[in-house]
């Protein structure tokens, strides 16, 4: 028998090794999108095209009293960001999805890290490309005319939202493809995602709102989270504003990953 | 338990309905070539899957470098190295990056893995193409870069599913010197799945033939072969005396199966017998057109244990 | 297939059956695929619902129509949608067709090249009118006068009809073209744009700046108001002529269309 380094048990330490994992898992994630730009594409169009759309259809939304600025683009701004988000988050279960399909994800069960590294990698991806349209729309809607008032902090909550909302629906996308293992499934995603979104503060405030809407957005996580997003923009940060969206992602990330985690456990042991 | 490096207690493994592996039991030992061998379908890589901790098993244990695969995974996966049956392999990324990557899965230092990495794709001629992205391999390209990538933290037990199907010969020798190699220079044990019985027969110190969800036998090759007994006189007729030629050979030995047009027995005695076959088929008028005396294959065991032969292996 | 085939140059009674055997194939085909219809229904429905009750208040402001509710403004507009959304459906079989041969089978066989084209856009546009008589069912159930009557009504299911066929005629040319299902689906996010920038889910005269006029030039806004107009205000032989007139010429336009590609393309055989 042949010496070689790791015949005599040379390794890196578990905790080293896990990271390494989580960041090899992420990087491939980022290394597919630069492949496949068209992974990554229409998350940053469909926001761009909802700033101009929503702010351009409903400006005299600004007219109604009631409605908490002059600027209807301030108001959109945050939820086109968050639908952006979201989409981009869905990218940890596109991701996986395809290599469960595609017999990769084999290689990834074999490793011998601790399994919710094979989880949190991929969301890792999520969260780092949500980064990509929130900036270009902020970006877009800067140069139409939105401003943030809020300041840095307001910035801070945007970015904060936006990552948690690419990472809670990223959990579920991963909860589902770990179920059906199929890319398919994901449209089953696409529709919670509709609904979370639909169903919240997203165009109109509470008080505009009517009837059974009002007590569904005022029930939706969602609401607070785009609460959190949208605080900058309309005056400056509270905590009062903040830590409701805070724990709605939290709440939401760790139920969803619950789920996830324990159907990831239900394929392999 | 012993200490035996794969040692498997009653697994079964049913997909709803279907029961693909019923009640396998099997020890291989520290440094053997163990041959999996089976027809399509026969539950092999669903064997295999439970072995390696991608497949939790109906029921029944197994253990693998001596961690047990359900409780233990983590032990297990650090001690072995696969190659499934369909290269997993991802083909937007190069061969270099998917040996990176494969070091950081099984925690591998940097500098360990760079050197180790550019001797595994030498080794398996893919030096010229690491760069490549995977997409562009070939079939055997791909298997060669899968048996490179389980090899990277050099396992002290390797499975192999199928790892041959797909390769031309010159490929499969190359693969079959490669196994070889690990084994006696390394000690490594290999756990090797294939539905050719020549495979089987050149690579494998022990073999068992799964069938139908279930081991029908298990040994040492030339002792399986010597089992079946008597050697197989092979005997092709125009389909117009194939009744007639069978009544004849009946006398000599016990039918045994084969393809149609031909007439297969079990000859006891062999050679010395040949001069007395040819004379009553002579008497009897039927006309041969082959005839050949072969001494006990893999084959002939495999047909002994399941009245079928391997597809494609007659000849 | 070839059964149906009576002789080798078609009459035109030949050809009608033939048209008809394939229309019935393509509709009963979609019928028995609620997965391919279901959405372009539920989609607009619940986008309808949500809107009604999250503008219930901003209609009341100076230059908005005079509605009861936001749901008597969008009713056209929903019909419209949910036209848009499965219109491109029979053009998407063809392509199939095209991607797996059988169009090449049909095409070599005696099956009048008409029938071809018409058997597979017929199917959507009848189902368009349906579509359109369910959303105004449901739409009355909750509330809503059609003030222009029956008469209105009928103009908005056969604008419907023709909208599909105009739709589906550019569908065909593509997949004639292209010859791929994938090209045929991406005009979906066009029409999203189409739809959106203009006055489908909110008056056109209440829109600033460049958007605005954007949306009032855009060809879905002129025909969108006037079926607007014969359920808000009532009948009108303009309305209704301005309605039919444009989707009528438009439907002649790519079906035409559709049938030169169709011949070019059978030229290069
Ligand atoms: N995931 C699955 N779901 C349902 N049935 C399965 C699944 N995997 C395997 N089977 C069934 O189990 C049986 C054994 O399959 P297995 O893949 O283990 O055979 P094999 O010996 O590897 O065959 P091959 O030589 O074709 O690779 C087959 O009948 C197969 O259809
Ligand atoms: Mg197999």
């Amino acid at each position: 028998m042949t010496e070689s380094p790791l015949t005599t048990g040379q390794r890196v330490s578990s905790i080293a090794h896990d990271f390494g994992v989580f960041r090899a898992l992420t990087a491939r994630g980022m290394m597919r999108m630069r492949r496949i730009p068209a992974l990554i594409i229409p998350a940053i169009m469909m926001p761009m095209f909802f700033v101009i759309a929503f702010s351009g259809s409903f400006s005299a939304l600004a007219n109604v009293e009631g409605f908490p600025t002059p600027r209807v683009i301030n108001w959109m701004v945050p939820y086109a960001i968050l639908q952006g988000a979201s989409f981009a988050g869905m990218g940890a279960a596109g991701g996986t999805a395809t290599d469960i399909e595609g017999g990769f994800f084999d290689r990834l069960l074999l490793a011998p890290c601790r399994r919710p590294i094979l989880m949190v990698g991929p969301l890792g991806y999520s969260a780092l490309r949500s980064l990509i349209p929130t900036t270009l729309v902020l970006l877009l809607s800067l140069a139409l005319g939105a401003d943030l008032p809020g300041g840095a902090l307001g910035l801070l909550c945007l970015y904060v939202a936006a990552v948690g909302v690419a990472l809670l629906f990223g959990t579920l996308g991963l909860a589902f493809v770990y179920k059906f293992r199929s890319l398919k499934s994901l449209s089953i995603v696409q529709i919670f995602i509709f609904g979370f979104m639909f169903l919240s503060i997203g165009q109109v405030p509470l008080a505009l709102q009517s009837g059974w809407l009002q007590h569904a957005a005022r029930l939706n996580p969602m609401t607070n989270i785009l609460r959190l997003s949208r605080q900058g923009f309309l005056g400056h940060v509270t905590w009062h504003g903040t830590w409701p969206g805070l724990v709605a992602i939290a709440g939401l990330v760790l139920g969803f990953g619950a789920v996830a985690y324990r159907n990831l456990r239900r394929i392999v042991p | 338990m012993s200490n035996a490096p794969i040692e498997a207690r009653g697994l079964v493994r049913s997909f709803g309905d279907v029961k693909a592996v019923e009640g396998v039991d099997l020890t291989v030992a520290e440094g053997e070539v163990f041959g999996f061998l089976g027809p399509n379908g026969a539950g092999k890589s669903t064997t295999v899957r439970m072995l390696v901790t991608l497949l939790r098993p109906t029921a029944g244990t197994a253990r693998v470098a001596g961690f047990d695969v359900v409780r233990d995974a983590h032990q297990v996966r650090r001690a072995i190295g696969v190659a499934l049956q369909d290269a997993a392999i991802d083909p937007l990324m190069t061969g270099n990056e998917l040996v990176r990557l494969q070091a950081v899965l099984h925690g591998i230092p940097r500098r360990v893995a760079e050197a180790r990495g550019a001797e595994l794709l030498e080794r398996v001629g893919l030096t010229g193409a690491a760069d490549r992205r995977v997409g562009t391999y070939s079939g055997g390209m791909r298997r060669r870069l899968d048996l490179a990538l389980a090899l990277v933290h050099e396992p002290k037990v390797l499975f192999l599913d199928e790892p041959t199907t797909g390769l031309d010969p010159t490929s499969r020798v190359s693969l079959w010197e490669e196994v070889r190699r690990l084994n006696t220079e390394l000690g490594t044990t290999v756990f090797l799945t294939t539905q050719y019985l020549e495979e089987a027969d050149e690579l494998a110190h022990r073999i068992a033939i799964i069938d139908g969800g279930r081991i029908v036998r298990e040994g040492i090759p030339a002792e399986l072969k010597a089992s079946v007994g008597a050697p197989t006189l092979k005997v092709d007729v125009a389909l117009a005396s194939v009744d007639a030629a069978r009544s004849v050979l009946a006398q000599f030995g016990a039918e045994r199966p084969a393809r149609a047009g031909r007439i297969a027995i079990g000859l006891p005695e062999g050679a010395a017998q040949m001069p007395a076959v040819v004379r009553a088929l002579d008497d009897a008028g039927v006309r041969v057109s082959h005839l050949e005396l072969d001494s006990p294959s893999l084959d002939d065991v495999f047909a002994d244990a399941t009245g079928r032969r391997l597809e494609g292996a007659d000849e | 297939m070839t059964a149906t085939v009576v002789e080798a140059s078609p009459c035109r009674a030949g050809a009608i059956a033939q048209a008809y055997e394939l229309a019935r194939r393509s509709t009963v085909n979609m019928w028995r695929q609620p997965q391919a219809w279901a959405p372009g229904l539920f989609f607009p429905l619940m986008l309808t619902a949500v809107y009604a009750a999250q503008f219930a208040k901003a209609i009341h402001q100076p230059g908005f129509p005079p509605v009861d509710s936001y749901l008597d403004f969008v009713l056209p507009a929903s019909v419209l949608q949910a036209v848009a959304f499965g219109a491109t459906g029979g053009a998407a079989e063809l392509a199939k067709d095209i991607e797996n041969g059988f169009f090449d089978r049909l095409v070599t066989s005696p099956v009048s090249r008409v029938s071809i084209l018409v058997g597979r856009i017929a199917g959507s546009a009848i189902f368009a009118g349906f579509q359109a008589g369910l959303i105004m069912v449901l739409l009355i159930a909750f509330g809503v006068t059609i003030k222009g009557g029956v008469a209105s009504a009928a103009v908005i299911m056969i604008t419907a009809v023709l909208l599909a066929l105009g739709i589906g005629g550019l569908g065909l040319v593509l997949a004639l073209r292209s010859g791929s299902q994938e090209i045929v689906q991406s005009t979906f996010p066009v029409l999203f744009v189409l739809l959106f920038v203009s006055g489908t889910f909110w008056p056109t005269s209440l829109m600033k700046g460049w958007y605005g006029n954007v949306a009032r030039h855009n060809p879905i806004t002129w025909i969108i108001e006037p079926l607007r107009e014969l359920v808000i205000e009532g009948w009108s032989w303009g309305s209704a002529g301005r309605a039919l007139g444009i989707t009528f010429g438009l439907a002649v336009f790519t079906t035409s269309l559709a049938f030169a590609t169709m011949r070019a393309r059978l030229r290069r055989l």
